[in-house]
């Protein structure tokens, strides 16, 4: 199974959607929101604020489109290959979902080093510790919705389908306009979705407040819904591979 | 020893069209056994089956007396689908090490790349390859974990006879290992000149089942022509004579053992202007595939 992760890393790597929605937008628009003053209040925090966001924003990329590849796997027979190899199905599903996790990792870090280093934001290594633990383990819930949408659907549908949800995600989730600029409709509607919960537990982190309960239970609940929906999608596409 | 692969009365229907109906067949190991038939005979069904890529409705399927797919599972078994597996964004090199690795006791990765005629393309994008090349990366994944048997559906469909003749040293040198090899294909000369022994499917049941030289005696296509004066009906009931036809003074014998025949006729001193025609395999797959049973057109 290390060697179909390590496969399936090294074609992401080689993956232009991968490099450009997954790590170069978020630190470019990191940069841009940050430095052609964008972003309200003060410098330090904004900095902070949106650095939590943008790294957020990069994750939902790599993770959404791990779960496109798949669509694109099953099109080229690929999935069919595997499952002629010694491989059962479950160390497939299980490395795929791996790939997606460590997959977004680069896309974190970028977004935090460019902080760090050219945006000098300060937290305590408690801190660093702990929105990077939450920015990573968070993106579980976002890696099974790609995944479900990448069983489910065809190559081109499924491609489609993860960019419009992950932009679509982003904005509504307050990660490139802070929720606070929203009319209060919008605002309702963004505090029950899985992205805004997400990027909430940093935001909390980075400014040293301690995390909603209530966030928390929202992105459980949205890993429950989107874990058994990628299994359906699995089923699914078992049926006809 | 147990066979490498046996199907016993399996079915499989998909919608209203019976694909597989109620196929059984053994293969042993060491063997190269052509399935053939034409598109739609259930060639590539039967094939999922015995991967153990679906279930049958009914019959039972085995590899190596086990489940196809904890043959699969435990390595023993290799295969090439009639498509697909190649990926984006890998090199040959590391595709092919990623397949060996899944295996307990891969072949070398030198030696599967010499075996495949790769060895020069080890580094090329396996997405950026010619069809050949790409078919033959194909069939290095069905070989990577030295497979006991390697199943192939239709190989060489859509490659030119230059890479059609590639892919068979390779397939040849596999083979020399002692290893059974089941392809199905629609060409007919590739199942006479490849396999020891052909299996014709059609209609998703066995038509007919032996060497190639068994199955043009069968379907009694060879014929012995020659010139009579007078009377000819005698000929007909000649030793292996199963249908004649007369034009003029000229009976052309269709024969299921012409030898026999010949001798016959020698011995009747018939033998004015005699011509014997072996059928070819293709002739054989005509009449075995008619939409006629061939039980009929025999008896």
């Amino acid at each position: 199974m290390w060697g179909y992760i390590r496969l399936e890393l090294i074609r992401s790597v080689r993956d232009g959607g991968y490099i450009v929605f997954g790590v170069v937008m978020p630190v470019v628009m990191y940069l841009l929101f940050t430095n052609l003053g964008l972003a309200q209040g003060d410098k330090h925090d904004a900095a902070i604020f949106t650095m939590v966001s943008m790294a957020a924003y990069g994750a939902l990329g790599s993770a959404f489109n791990n779960g496109s590849g798949i669509a694109e796997d099953r099109a080229a027979g690929w999935l069919r290959q595997l499952r002629l190899t010694p491989m059962t199905p479950a160390q497939v599903v299980a490395g795929k979902v791996a790939t997606g996790v460590l997959g977004v990792v680069p896309s974190i870090a970028a977004v935090l080093l460019t902080g760090a280093l050219v945006n000098h934001v300060t937290l305590t290594p408690g801190q660093w510790l702990e929105i990077i633990v939450l920015l990573w383990v968070g993106t579980v819930p976002f890696s099974l919705l790609g995944l479900g949408n990448g069983y489910r659907l065809t190559g081109q549908t499924a491609a489609m389908a993860n960019l419009a949800t992950m932009l679509g995600l982003s904005i509504l989730g307050g990660l490139w306009i802070p929720v606070t600029g929203f009319p209060g409709w919008l605002r309702a509607i963004s505090e029950w979705t899985p992205s805004n919960s997400y990027a909430a537990l940093s935001w909390h982190a980075a400014f040293g407040e301690a995390p909603a309960l209530r966030e928390i239970a929202i992105l459980a609940g949205w890993l429950v819904v989107f874990g058994l929906y990628a299994m359906y999608g699995y089923r699914r596409a078992g049926k006809t591979a | 020893m147990e066979n490498a692969v046996s199907l016993a009365n399996v079915t499989k229907t998909f919608g209203a069209t019976r694909a597989v109906d109620g196929l059984t067949l053994t293969i042993p190991r060491g063997r190269t056994v052509a399935l053939l038939g034409p598109n739609g005979a259930g060639k590539s069904t039967a094939i999922g089956m015995l991967l153990g890529l679906f279930p049958p409705d009914s019959g039972t399927v085995s590899l190596f007396g086990r489940d196809p797919e904890q043959a699969v599972r435990h390595g023993r078994v290799g295969a090439m689908p009639q498509e697909g597996g190649i990926i984006t964004r890998v090199t040959v090199r590391e595709l092919l090490s990623f397949v060996s690795r899944t295996y307990r006791e891969p072949l070398p990765l030198d030696r599967l790349l010499a075996l495949a005629q790769l060895t020069g393309l080890r580094d090329r994008r396996v997405d950026r390859l010619s069809g050949g090349q790409a078919q033959r990366v194909r069939f290095a994944m069905a070989i990577a974990g030295d497979p006991e048997l390697i199943v192939l559906d239709e190989p060489t469909a859509a490659l030119d006879v230059e890479a059609r003749r590639e892919l068979w040293a390779s397939m040849r040198g596999f083979a020399e290992r002692g290893r059974t090899i089941l392809f199905s294909t629609h060409y007919l000369e590739e199942a006479d000149e490849q396999a020891d022994r052909v299996i014709v499917i059609n209609r998703g049941r066995v038509a007919a089942d032996g060497t190639s030289a068994e199955i043009k005696r069968e379907v009694a296509l060879t014929t012995v022509s020659v010139t009579v004066g007078g009377e000819a009906a005698w000929l007909g009931r000649l030793p292996g004579v199963t249908r004649m036809e007369v034009a003029g003074d000229r009976a052309r014998l269709h024969s299921s053992d012409p030898d026999a025949t010949v001798m016959a006729l020698a011995r009747a001193g018939a033998v004015r202007d005699i011509e014997v025609t072996p059928a070819d395999l293709e002739d054989a797959f005509v009449a075995l595939t008619a939409t006629r049973p061939l039980a009929k057109e025999n008896a």
